[in-house]
């Protein structure tokens, strides 16, 4: 009854007329932006900023989470039209989207992908609206021992699953502190890595950052890779209409997916990508017609879009919660959080109410504009991937630039910019992961402030990390998501061998 | 001498990052009162974090997603500066050259003038569109940041 009452609360935040519109625009932004192969909810976060920067934190953050189940959706769009997934998320999308719309059902794929979206995420709401302040109880007995084990965790989980080289990932996370750490030591007022430079002194904005490595060193990525690929000619829409047999083929898969997926995306490190592959296996499996998957079968999109979306809604309990995302592109909406001055974490369910329950009843009204906006719009969205590749791009650059100078109205910052894009293109020719970096730039400062505050209260005894059973078990389980990848590894090195 | 795969040669130039900042963590100056842990301790962990991993780096296979993939033989066979590696370049300077002038000759001027030469550059030969969209964009976002929310945004050139 409680969280009734709490959902009914955050409805008459989320139903104001103002954040409605932000949920409509946001939803509406982040379709498109997620369609552009290349662009993800990460630079579609990173882009919408800018624009959060001087709104009330719950409208910010309704705003910013329609962008984030929006992108996710384009991603499909693309993934389905195209081939070429604007999303990670949405790769498991493409292995039968496109075979359907080579078969002219692309309508039908589409609006598949609508419906089960649209399910996957409505579910994972009704988890999180439970979970997340059952957790946010447990979680308010941590101290900085048990948030630097829970930090830890969250690095490693995110550099654990990621597809590249453990040790790149661990690399880019290490880089990620480092950078976190410039400018200011506000527990001493002393200077580290400025270089005397006084822009440094109060650090570099995390925005320059995600900006940098995201979407300007994929506007270098598609120049390197002459413009941005080929255009690919597109079959007709076709129908977006769905029998009654085919609703009900797709019905188990999409429920069985949306529970997988929430609690995939409840984990930290594993998110939309990981949780649409497992639904889109595990329907693989359990299909009688599983050998047609690949070769356009409805479950194959409708099992994956219902994980990735209700995936995206899981990442935010840890975040939510804890205070600590899950995933490169939680970790890009904290940022923002922290910028509009809320600190998410266990306290925040009792001291911004509005803001918690706000964004839960948004995704309510989200999920609903993201079905009735995307099924007609469908066909005329997809226009926009006819848009000429050399002009998008340089709308891309100029998105970048007004993101970085419209908050700090620093030249240097733009400067700034163009290094991390660079360094974003070479993290990108040699296979670096970028999430862990943005990720450890986000949690860096929290880590080493709660590190010392620890030490401060055990007297620098480094003991206290495995003397509280929370933090030692998040430290071993921490170890074990590095170790565990290297032994798997291991074992199939050797049985490839024998 | 066998030469250094693509792994080696990265982790030979972290290293030497790590080295650096490493040497420049043990000139953080101390806190004055005596304190369990100072501000050089994070810096010096993380110094010696990635000096081990450059290690682990050097002694990892590179796989094939850690080799830059072969660029386009048709694009290499361009002019100079129409190459992909050149393309990456000019739009650098150009970004440098926009940062310079983004205060002397305005948001609007600065913005629309990068837009639409970069797209001409990038190959798109519709020019009036080109300048309408990169203009109506450019239009579009300064008034929206000036005056919906609030945030100034040099005028330059232009009594805007």
């Amino acid at each position: 009854m409680e969280a009734f009452n709490n959902l009914m609360y955050g409805f008459g935040i989320a139903l104001e007329p103002m954040n409605i519109a932000y949920v409509f625009f946001g939803v509406f932004a982040g379709t498109i932006i997620g369609m552009l192969p290349g662009l993800g909810p990460i630079s579609a976060l990173a882009l919408m900023i800018p624009i959060t920067f001087a709104m009330e934190p719950s409208s910010g953050l309704i705003l910013m989470a329609g962008v984030y189940y929006g992108a996710i959706f384009g991603g499909s769009t693309s993934s389905i039209l195209l081939n070429a997934p604007g999303v990670a998320g949405t790769v498991a999308t493409s292995f039968d989207g496109y075979p359907l719309a080579k078969q002219g059902m692309a309508g039908k794929a589409l609006a598949i992908a609508a419906y089960s979206s649209f399910i996957g995420g409505t579910v994972s709401i009704i988890f999180l609206m439970l979970v997340a302040p059952l957790l946010g109880k447990v979680a308010v007995s941590f101290g900085p021992a048990e948030y630097f084990a829970l930090m830890v965790l969250g690095l490693t989980a995110v550099v654990s699953l990621s597809d590249k080289s453990l040790v790149k990932g661990l690399i880019a996370a290490v880089i990620g502190v480092m950078i976190s750490i410039i400018g200011i030591d506000l527990q001493t007022g002393t200077e580290r890595y400025t270089f005397g430079a006084a822009h440094l002194l109060d650090g570099i904005d995390f925005l320059v950052v995600a900006l940098g490595i995201f979407a300007l060193a994929e506007v270098f990525y598609m120049l390197l890779r002459g413009g941005g690929g080929k255009e690919q000619p597109r079959n007709a829409i076709g129908s977006l209409k769905l029998t009654g047999r085919e609703c009900r083929d797709i019905a188990a898969p999409i429920g069985r997916s949306s529970i997988l997926g929430f609690f995939t995306g409840v984990l930290p490190g594993a998110g939309a990508t990981i949780g649409s592959f497992l639904g889109y296996s595990m329907e693989k499996r359990l299909a009688k017609d599983g050998d047609t998957f690949g070769k356009g079968n409805i479950k194959g999109v409708a099992a994956p879009e219902a994980a990735n979306n209700a995936a995206c809604t899981g990442s935010f309990v840890p975040l939510l919660t804890l205070g600590v995302p899950g995933s490169g592109t939680t970790a890009v909406l904290l940022g923002a959080l922290l910028v509009m001055g809320v600190t998410p974490g266990p306290a925040m369910i009792e001291s911004r109410p509005d803001v918690f329950w706000g964004v839960i009843a948004s995704m309510y009204i989200g999920n609903l504009f993201l079905l009735v906006l995307n099924l007609p719009l469908i066909p005329l969205i997809a226009k926009i991937l006819d848009m000429p590749r050399p002009l998008l791009l340089a709308l891309i650059l100029i998105f970048c630039m007004i993101g970085v100078y419209g908050m700090s109205f620093s030249v240097f910052d733009l400067l700034l910019l163009l290094g991390f894009g660079l360094l974003g293109l070479g993290m990108r020719l040699f296979g670096f992961p970028a999430a862990p970096l943005i990720l450890a730039l986000i949690l860096g400062a929290i880590m080493e402030e709660s590190m010392r505050r620890a030490l401060q209260i055990s007297g620098g005894d480094w003991s206290i990390f495995i003397d509280k059973p929370i933090s030692m078990w998040l430290l071993i389980i921490a170890a074990l998501s590095l170790i565990l990848p290297l032994v798997k590894k291991a074992i199939a090195g050797a049985r490839a061998r024998a | 001498m066998t030469r250094l795969n693509v792994n080696q040669i990265l982790a030979l130039c972290l290293a030497l990052v790590a080295v650096g900042y490493l040497a420049m963590a043990w000139q953080i100056p101390n806190f004055p009162l005596p304190r369990p842990v100072d501000s050089d301790l994070f810096p010096k962990v993380l110094g010696f974090t990635l000096l081990g991993l450059s290690l682990l780096l050097f002694l990892e296979k590179p796989k094939a997603q850690d080799i830059p993939d072969e660029l386009d033989p048709n694009e290499q066979a361009q002019p100079l500066l129409l190459r992909p590696w050149s393309r990456v370049v000019i739009t650098s300077l150009a970004i440098v050259l926009y940062a310079l002038l983004l205060a002397p000759i305005g948001f609007v001027v600065a913005s629309t003038t990068l837009s639409f030469g970069l797209a001409w550059y990038y190959g798109y030969r519709r020019h009036g569109v080109n300048m309408a969209v990169s203009l109506g964009v450019v239009l579009a976002l300064y008034l929206t940041m000036t005056k919906v929310m609030d945030v100034y945004l040099p005028t330059g050139i232009l009594p805007l």
